[in-house]
């Protein structure tokens, strides 16, 4: 992908979802009406997410993930063998549930609103592909450049395998993980053919293996599997990013880390400057990372001395979890600080994370997430002018 | 012949002829009054196993305090009775007022308020628990007024929780054998 202005402006994934669409969701789980009936009601919701990137100066758009129910449960409409589980229906196969009620008290929500794709039998993709019909769809209604996050190797192989449910067909992680490294590589392919300019590997599992805690087992950051050493997780996760996109070219490819989307309180999320994963992110051989680099608990952005310029930063510059919008001043002095790791061309501008990566539990508004982009874009514009 | 109405599993005609009956049927009330029976065998250390009608629950004690932590202790399973009361009669109100229920979970948690009293160090308080919090979770078909309607009804009519919220009496008995 080309990109000829600096500064691209682009988004991280989801947009915020109307009730309508929400309630038509509703409707296609509980199978009151079917995915053709759902995808019809969604079309709308897609153009809308479109229209609002656009206006607000989006240079490479996204379908705002408005069909799926959270940017990785999706995928057990798109796969056989993988089943939406409750945590609730997990309690029983769970090594440490006291460690998981710690966690749900601290977080005050009940297990049954959490729910993970499980492998349960082999998994085996549809015609369809995963996420190759919104992508055709969005680039169908938009003349802009065009992003398609996906659910990253690593995540959905630490999700989805689960000790009690999965090793029957896979006995270990790794059986499960070359299903998957496989079924995303062709998905990859797909996406590429389908026009698509920009590939995003959202992998927020890696956040947890560093800033969470020690358990084994969680759900911060979609990461229910179990998890072994550190290291070996994050070396692991280095290997299935880098086997699902080797040799395949034409295409950009990024990887999403961030540390929690689903609550507006920021005590409850990870934190940490991206010291310590920055060694691991940096041999993931993909163009880009999108970081969220907008609120304190990001770190301190002198960590990327040591891998100056080696990497494009998908620079986090809005907090969508807020009613108050950034300025442009605001975003460009960030942007400024970040300047003494990064050239200008190195640097594309989003918010840290979607607007609704839940479904269900939207994190703002569409008229303030609008006002959020509209603000990174004039930023853009600004910097544009002064690095030209 | 019409299907029979089955509402968040329970058969709605069958339970509403039950608790009919309940009222109306003097012989039947008095086998749902009680009285209601446990007989509780040591099993060696912390352990024991309660027997109640044909089946059996095991309680012991956390590692902390050298038992085995073979099952739940006695005042965690206190709290889950209470919460299993409590959903109980969450089901039972929301069936009576045709609610279908999709999810729901309730998380109980208690401070002791002088456990020392417990490990023989202290003669004065209370040992057990001076309050529980019982925070009920639903997702249910109907608007937050109905739901919460039914939450006060189930606090109000089960059993469980009245028992542990007002003065219980219990006559002990002893026998040396």
């Amino acid at each position: 992908m080309s990109q000829d202005k600096l500064f691209p402006v682009t988004v991280v994934g989801s947009w915020t979802r109307p009730e309508w669409l929400v309630q038509a969701l509703r409707r296609r789980q509980a199978g009151e009406i079917s995915a053709e009936e759902f995808n019809r009601i969604a079309d709308d919701a897609v153009l809308a997410a479109i229209k609002y990137q656009e206006d607000a100066g989006v240079d490479i758009v996204t379908d705002g993930e408005m069909r799926r129910d959270n940017f990785y449960s999706f995928v057990v409409d798109k796969l056989s063998g993988m089943r939406l589980m409750k945590l609730s229906e997990l309690l029983d196969y769970m090594k440490d549930r006291a460690g998981f009620e710690e966690i749900l008290r601290a977080l005050d929500v009940p297990a049954f609103a959490i729910k993970s794709p499980i492998a349960v039998t082999k998994i085996r993709e549809g015609e369809a592909g995963i996420a190759v019909e919104e992508a055709k769809f969005l680039n169908a209604h938009t003349t802009r450049q065009t992003k398609v996050p996906i659910p990253g190797p690593y995540l959905l192989t630490r999700s989805s395998w689960f000790e009690g449910l999965s090793e029957k067909t896979y006995p270990t992680r790794e059986d499960l993980a070359r299903d998957i490294v496989r079924i995303l590589r062709r998905e990859c392919e797909a996406l590429k053919r389908a026009g698509v300019d920009f590939i995003q590997l959202d992998e927020p599992s890696i956040s947890q293996v560093v800033y969470g805690d020690e358990a084994e087992q969680t759900f911060m950051c979609a990461a229910l599997g179990s998890r072994s050493d550190p290291a070996d997780e994050l070396e692991f996760a280095v290997r299935l990013v880098n086997e699902t996109i080797e040799g395949i070219d034409g295409v950009k490819f990024g990887v999403h880390v961030c540390r929690g989307n689903w609550s507006r309180k920021e005590d409850v999320l990870l934190s940490g400057n991206y010291g310590p994963l920055l060694p691991w992110l940096m041999r993931m051989n993909v163009s880009q990372l999108v970081l969220e680099m907008a609120t304190p608990r990001a770190g301190e952005v002198d960590v990327f001395r040591e891998y100056r310029n080696e990497k494009e930063l998908g620079l986090g510059v809005a907090n969508p979890r807020t009613d108050e919008v950034e300025s442009p001043a605001q975003i460009v002095q960030r942007v400024r600080e970040v300047l003494k790791y990064f050239d200008p061309e190195k640097i594309y501008l989003n918010p840290d994370c979607g607007f609704g990566t839940f479904a269900e539990r939207c994190v703002n508004n569409a008229e303030t997430a609008y006002r959020k982009l509209q603000a990174i874009a004039e930023a853009a514009e600004i910097l544009r002018r002064e690095y030209a | 012949m019409a299907e029979e109405k089955v509402l968040n599993g329970l058969r709605v005609e069958k339970i509403n002829s039950i608790l009919n009956s309940m009222r109306d049927d003097k012989e039947f009330l008095g086998a749902v009054t009680g009285p209601w029976k446990s007989r509780v065998v040591w099993q060696g250390g912390f352990k024991a196993k309660a027997y109640m009608r044909k089946h059996a629950v095991e309680l012991d004690e956390p590692e902390g305090l050298d038992a085995a932590d073979s099952a739940a202790s006695a005042h965690e399973q206190l709290l889950s009775a209470v919460g299993s009361c409590l959903t109980v009669g969450y089901v039972l109100n929301a069936t009576r007022r045709g609610v279908k229920i999709h999810d729901l979970e309730i998380a109980l948690e208690g401070n002791f308020e002088n456990i020392l009293k417990w490990a023989g160090h202290s003669q004065s308080g209370n040992p057990g628990y001076p309050s529980i919090k019982a925070k009920c979770f639903v997702r249910a078909d109907a608007d937050e007024k109905v739901l919460r309607e039914i939450w006060q009804a189930a606090v109000d009519g089960s059993p469980v929780t009245q028992t542990v919220t007002r003065p219980t009496q219990i006559i002990t008995e002893f026998e040396k054998v």
